[in-house]
């Protein structure tokens, strides 16, 4: 049975996107964009573009569901 | 006005019919390309000459920029806000965290279109420019979007 995931509270949400905006040691950031693409990370980049220009054809559309995206997250309580 | 109540195409179709040298870049450049990546900001590389014009153009959506015109040349970025968030940067250059130059002019002259809809263009970096803006910062979340971007950059050249 897969578990439900629990939506992110204020206080992990806020540090979740301090941890994702906090600069990184520079020689470890250039490391790692320079390292090759995984043949796992190719197919799942690869999957995200299909479903989401399939289900959102045009630019505005794509606009509308990031907005849309991050009123769900930013909304979303413990 | 709320969030919700913002006129994201007129915000576009102003700035296009304004002719301000503006790129998108940021995250809502990768959603415009296909990356469904999560962002609550709009980031547009500006020419530094074209702050007036710019500001003119989205004073109808009620943003309002933080500092004058010069103050935002001195300081090579400002922001216009109102519930909605626009960082503009105006700097002429930016060097990346591993030391390459990075010049507006380059980008612009380089510079892609996409339709946002049947009347309305938004201009973007090329991907290999893009690329280029995501190391004006070391963040992890740059760092995933580079990864995406190489993937796209695979696919569909530079």
């Amino acid at each position: 049975m897969t578990e439900r995931l629990r939506p992110a509270g204020l206080e992990e949400r806020a540090r979740l996107k301090a941890m994702y905006d906090v600069p990184m040691d520079v020689a470890e950031f250039v490391r790692c964009a320079a390292a090759p693409l995984t043949a796992e990370e190719i197919a799942e980049t690869r999957e995200l573009i299909t479903w989401f220009t399939q289900r959102y054809p045009t630019g505005v559309e794509r606009l509308a569901y990031a907005r849309r995206a991050w009123e769900r997250w930013s909304r979303s309580g413990p | 006005m709320r969030g919700s109540d913002f006129d994201e195409l007129g915000f576009f179709a102003a700035i296009e019919a304004s002719g301000a040298r503006s790129l998108l870049i940021g995250r809502r450049a990768l959603v415009l390309l296909g990356l469904p990546v999560l962002t609550a900001d709009y980031d547009l590389w500006l020419h530094a000459d074209d702050i007036a014009v710019l500001n003119a153009a989205v004073a109808p959506f009620d943003l309002v920029a933080t500092v004058d015109a010069v103050e935002a040349r001195r300081r090579g970025r400002y922001v216009l806000q109102n519930d909605e968030h626009v960082d503009v940067l105006v700097a002429r250059s930016v060097s990346t965290v591993d030391g390459e130059s990075v010049t507006f002019d380059d980008l612009w002259a380089r510079r892609a279109e996409l339709w946002i809809d049947d009347h309305v263009r938004v201009m973007i970096p090329a991907l290999a420019d893009l690329r280029r803006t995501k190391r004006f910062a070391a963040r992890p979340k740059d760092l995933a979007d580079l990864r995406m971007l190489d993937v796209l950059i695979a696919e569909r050249g530079s």
